[in-house]
């Protein structure tokens, strides 16, 4: 699946934009504040119903206007007389997706019909960030391939919101214990399960991940993702018992997988205070692009790849296996955006396929 | 908004705090009840007068009743033994048009929600289990909404009942009658499975 046509109107910056893709590699190049990100968050959108920076729809429409669209020919790379146009709109407050002139009955039933993993420069957050960050990511990775997980997450969160009010109302009395174990029996079974399936999804997704670092860094350096949980040792059940006190003086509830991190690290010692810039970048290209590769195999999809500002901070030889890691057999249409028409395209001309250079503003 | 009549302004405020009611709304209820019969409106006000004055819940089950006794508990043909708790008198109403329940019920009043304050204090479950011990019940039916809080206060009730000579159940959840598996949510399937009943011929 590819988009072949993207077509923007009072989008963010874009009064009015059209721009051919073709199905592998596009390039999107021009200087600061052209618009070319902005670009890239338009197929984010198209596919995911928002953007990856801002939850506020409003936020996405050109200053001064009142709506916005973003327009897409979705192409099919067996039949390719079959194309699909799906029209995003936000108008009024209201968010619609239109599928050959149809709208959804949800816009949630849309999603999932293109697939995207995009790469920022903001993911450097992933590794410097705190905790939120990395589960934010493993939720929503999880949750693509596995409804039942997204189902036990959210029972898991509102149990221990209730939780967590009960802690505090009851603040300085007796606790009644029948009260507090109708919550814990409530959110021990998600618990578990959340555990369960982040523990074995990290484990398919560590020699994924370890295989493209080393494509892409090419030296013997060594790096490893370590999930860490307290649920690893003790159930769920013990778990609380053990921190019963300490829930009550908190008044909250301090333990459990919504505490759970993800350490990386590189060559032993944490990547977040041991990894040069260049280091940390390649480490979350090859995390985001071991979550391409998993949707692939998981679910038979490829998604497009959407790389902003792909070579800034990664050295020349890095970029170049980038290239031709992302150009190899397997992937699926790519836009890149950058700064400097010549980098890219001397990365480029050393690879046989065929690419598409457009220069946006 | 401005009004040029203290009155129209105060019913209009007063309409707008209303569930789903915006002001434009509001007004335009305004406008209809000023078109009416004096005799009508007079009727309106006094029905929604008497809902606060003379409306009683039922001594027994905390159904909404014209009298201290509702007209379930006062039926000497529905089965005594048997309660069905609910949350509140809507879900009753629900369950009593099914026609397929004979005994009576026990209305809880809300669920327990400590986001929105409520506690087991709230709800009418000390005196359910006052009436299992005085009144010889030899079930009670759980008939909960199937959500975090509706689970809780399930949970919490069973602990209330369970040193007491009473079968507890709860209602089935599951695939929709009618439904087709296709169209089931995952979660409703997986537990349809795990709870599968014995077909018999
Ligand atoms: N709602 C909006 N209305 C108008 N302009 C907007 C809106 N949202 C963002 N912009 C502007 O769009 C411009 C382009 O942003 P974008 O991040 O796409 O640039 P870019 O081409 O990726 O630049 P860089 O090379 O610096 O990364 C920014 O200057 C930003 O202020
Ligand atoms: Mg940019
Ligand atoms: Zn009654």
């Amino acid at each position: 699946m590819h988009i072949s046509k993207l077509q923007l109107f009072n989008f963010k910056n874009h009064e009015s934009l059209n721009l051919e893709l073709i199905p592998g590699v596009n390039i999107l190049t021009g200087n600061n504040g052209v618009g070319k990100t902005n670009c890239l968050d338009a197929v984010h959108c198209l596919s995911n119903g928002k953007s990856y920076f801002t939850s506020l729809d409003s936020q996405l429409i050109k200053h001064g206007q009142d709506f916005f669209t973003i327009k897409a020919a979705v192409g099919n790379a067996i039949d390719t007389q079959d194309t699909t146009e799906i029209l995003l709109q936000f108008d009024k407050g209201k968010k619609t997706i239109k599928k050959n002139g149809k709208n959804y009955p949800r816009l949630s039933d849309h999603i999932g019909f293109i697939q995207t993993v995009m790469i920022t420069p903001y993911d450097i957050e992933l590794v410097l960030g705190n905790s939120d960050e990395r589960r934010r990511f493993m939720d929503l990775l999880i949750s693509q391939l596995n409804t039942e997980y997204l189902h036990h997450l959210m029972v898991y969160r509102k149990a221990v919101e209730q939780r967590n009010s009960l802690l505090k109302a009851w603040s300085g009395r007796n606790m009644d214990d029948d009260l507090l174990e109708s919550f814990d029996q409530k959110l021990i079974p998600s618990a578990t399960l959340i555990h369960q399936i982040r523990y074995s999804i990290t484990q398919e997704i560590i020699p994924i991940f370890k295989r493209i670092y080393a494509a892409l860094a090419s030296t013997d350096e060594l790096v490893e993702i370590n999930y860490s949980s307290p649920l690893h040792e003790n159930a769920m059940q013990d778990l609380l018992k053990l921190n019963r006190s300490n829930d009550l003086f908190a008044e909250r509830t301090t333990a459990g997988p919504h505490k759970d991190d993800w350490v990386f690290e590189l060559q032993g010692n944490p990547l977040r205070k041991f990894g040069s810039q260049g280091q940390i970048k390649s480490f979350v290209i090859a995390l985001k692009i071991a979550q391409y590769r998993f949707f692939q195999e998981k679910l038979g999809k490829t998604p497009i790849l959407l790389l902003d500002d792909i070579f800034e901070k990664i050295d020349e030889s890095r970029a170049q296996r980038l290239m031709e890691l992302v150009e190899s057999e397997g992937f699926g249409q790519i836009l890149i955006t950058d700064t400097h028409p010549e980098r890219v395209e001397k990365h480029l001309s050393q690879l046989n396929g065929e690419h598409n250079h457009r220069s946006v503003g | 908004m401005e009004f040029s009549s203290k009155i129209v302004s105060d019913a209009v405020e007063a309409l707008s705090g209303f569930p789903g009611i915006g002001r434009r709304t509001a007004l335009r209820l305004v406008m209809y009840l000023l078109n009416r019969p004096e005799m009508e409106v007079a009727k309106l006000a006094e029905s929604l007068i008497k809902l606060k004055t003379d409306l009683h819940l039922c001594t027994f089950c905390g159904n909404v009743s014209d009298a201290r006794v509702c007209d379930i508990c006062n039926n000497s043909s529905r089965s005594n033994g048997i309660l069905c708790v609910v949350e509140d008198f809507s879900d009753l109403m629900a369950i009593e048009s099914t026609r397929q329940f004979s005994g009576r019920y026990h209305v809880l009043g809300g669920l327990i929600s400590p986001m929105d304050g409520v506690g087991p204090d709230d709800l009418s479950i000390s005196s359910l289990v006052q009436r299992v011990e005085n009144e010889s019940i030899t079930e009670v039916v759980m008939a909960l909404s199937a959500t975090i809080e509706g689970d809780t206060t399930l949970f919490y009730i069973g602990k209330k009942l369970k040193s007491l000579p009473v079968k507890m159940s709860c209602i089935a959840r599951g695939i929709s009658v009618g439904g087709e598996i296709e169209y089931a949510d995952e979660v409703t399937l997986g537990r349809s499975i795990l709870q599968r009943t014995e077909y018999n011929l």
